[in-house]
């Protein structure tokens, strides 16, 4: 049951996990491997032994920045992103969402609704609030206030009920493919 | 006359107004029409794809979309490598991948053909005619400046989205620079990442990356860094007081790569706000501007 379930979220992300031979230029390439709980070559090997949960309950689906480097570096041009990205979906699924990448992600896309728009002031505002971290980057505020970097207000797309409508659109498609 | 379909992105209405100030002036001085999309929307970076695919593939693809049907004779352009990265997969999978243009343009609810092509900035620089238009038009030498040029992640990465030549030491942005009379210097951070939005979400696991990349460009004997990206020049830029008290290393000016090249094209530091940056940054391209060729 658990090993169909991985099978199918690795042919989601069009990975074979026995391409990798775990030579480990991922591990030593990623900018964020010294947070990791289970680096980018343990991510494959679990996939190789079918130990999803340990995927699923990893830091490293959270942690990741998207960067790429692995995938660049991969000797056998597996693509590790994608593999990290079925399995963010999956985690979310499952209600397994890092905490505060929850909320970043929910702040964005409440900003996104209501917006069209990132408002960057807002996000991290909202963000600092939900996480409890009130003073994470606010030294930086007189600065940006001074120097007119924030914009009380967005230019707002005209359409904001299509953009409402599109979202509405997007999480029809959750959980399938 | 050269023309795009520009996607500003969110960043270039608030936080990069330098870089916004810049671009405009760079453009105009080049002669480079930049039609804003009308009514686009948020590229998604990064929660968008992070919640979803079909999230994260239509929210750029609805400005692409808007493009193509408003002035379908025109490429887009951004100068944000994050919306460059995210317009260009939706590009791309839209070519390439059946599934993923259905959900596209069910998600948007319009026909995408994806007849375009999505650039940065790097890319139109790096055109043979304005490149020549760049080094016509740069009326004052930074001479000497030592620059170390930061491509970020996704202005280069992934490969099969991106095009790019050289992932590992891109040089397109090193040889605008150079234009300039600046002197890029040689390193080896120019494509690390920057931790992007993980400054907000795993600020105390992330703050090491822009940390690495300041003092790999210091130790190599870079003035200033060059960014292609708003992000990139925020992450790198507004948080140098940890980086002080951890290493010791002097803070560095970060500059766009438009902001560079309309010094050099003779805007004043008024014109393009250059007080608005978290570290002084007028004396290190003063400084370059005095000196003489050696």
């Amino acid at each position: 049951m658990e090993n169909e379930r991985l099978n199918q979220l690795m042919e989601r992300a069009g990975v074979r996990q026995y391409d990798c031979y775990q030579c480990g230029k991922c591990s030593g390439g990623c900018p964020m491997a010294h947070v990791m709980d289970l680096k980018p070559r343990g991510v494959m090997r679990c996939a190789q032994i079918g130990s999803l949960r340990r995927i699923l309950e990893s830091n490293t689906i959270w942690l990741c920045t998207g960067c790429h480097t692995c995938a660049e570096r991969c000797p056998h041009d597996v693509d590790i992103p994608a593999v990290i990205e079925e399995m963010r979906y999956e985690a979310a699924a499952e209600g397994l969402t890092r905490r505060d990448s929850k909320v970043l992600n929910e702040v964005f896309l409440a900003n996104i609704r209501m917006f069209g728009k990132n408002h960057e002031m807002l996000l991290a505002g909202l963000y600092n609030m939900l996480t409890l971290k009130p003073l994470q980057d606010m030294a930086s505020l007189p600065h940006m206030y001074k120097n007119k970097l924030l914009k009380l207000l967005p230019k707002e797309p005209k359409n904001l009920t299509e953009i409402e409508a599109l979202v509405k659109r997007a999480e029809k498609w959750r959980g399938l493919k | 006359m050269r023309k795009y379909s520009y996607f500003p992105g969110c960043s270039m209405e608030s936080t990069a107004k330098p870089y916004r100030l810049a671009t405009e002036y760079v453009m105009g001085k080049l002669g480079i029409g930049l039609v804003e999309i009308e009514d686009w929307n948020c590229c998604g970076a990064t929660s968008g794809h992070t919640l979803s695919e079909a999230l994260g593939l239509a929210l750029p693809a609805r400005s692409l979309a808007l493009a193509e049907k408003r002035n379908p004779e025109l490429d887009i352009l951004t100068g944000c490598a994050s919306c460059y990265a995210r317009l260009r997969l939706a590009m791309y999978k839209a070519r390439t991948d059946e599934r993923a243009k259905y959900i596209i343009e069910k998600t948007i609810d319009m026909p995408y053909a994806a007849a375009r092509e999505v650039y940065n900035f790097l890319d139109v620089f790096s055109l043979p005619d304005v490149r020549e238009g760049i080094a016509e038009r740069v009326v004052r030498k930074l001479t000497g400046l030592k620059a170390a040029c930061y491509y970020g992640c996704l202005n280069v990465r992934p490969a099969e989205v991106t095009g790019a030549p050289d992932r590992e030491n891109p040089t397109s942005m090193d040889e605008i620079v150079a234009l300039t009379g600046a002197e890029p210097v040689d390193w080896a951070f120019k494509a690390e990442c920057c931790g992007a939005a993980h400054q907000n979400d795993a600020a105390s696991a992330s703050r090491a990356l822009p940390h690495r990349i300041l003092r790999d460009a210091q130790s190599n004997g870079a003035e200033a860094i060059v960014t292609a990206c708003p992000m990139c020049n925020l992450n790198l830029e507004m948080r140098q007081d940890g980086y002080v008290n951890r290493t010791g290393m002097d803070r560095i000016p970060v500059f766009s790569l438009s902001e560079l090249l309309a010094v050099a094209m003779g805007a004043s530091a008024k014109r393009i706000a250059l007080e608005a940056h978290y570290v002084p940054s007028a004396a290190v391209l003063a400084r370059a501007l005095r000196r003489k060729d050696a």
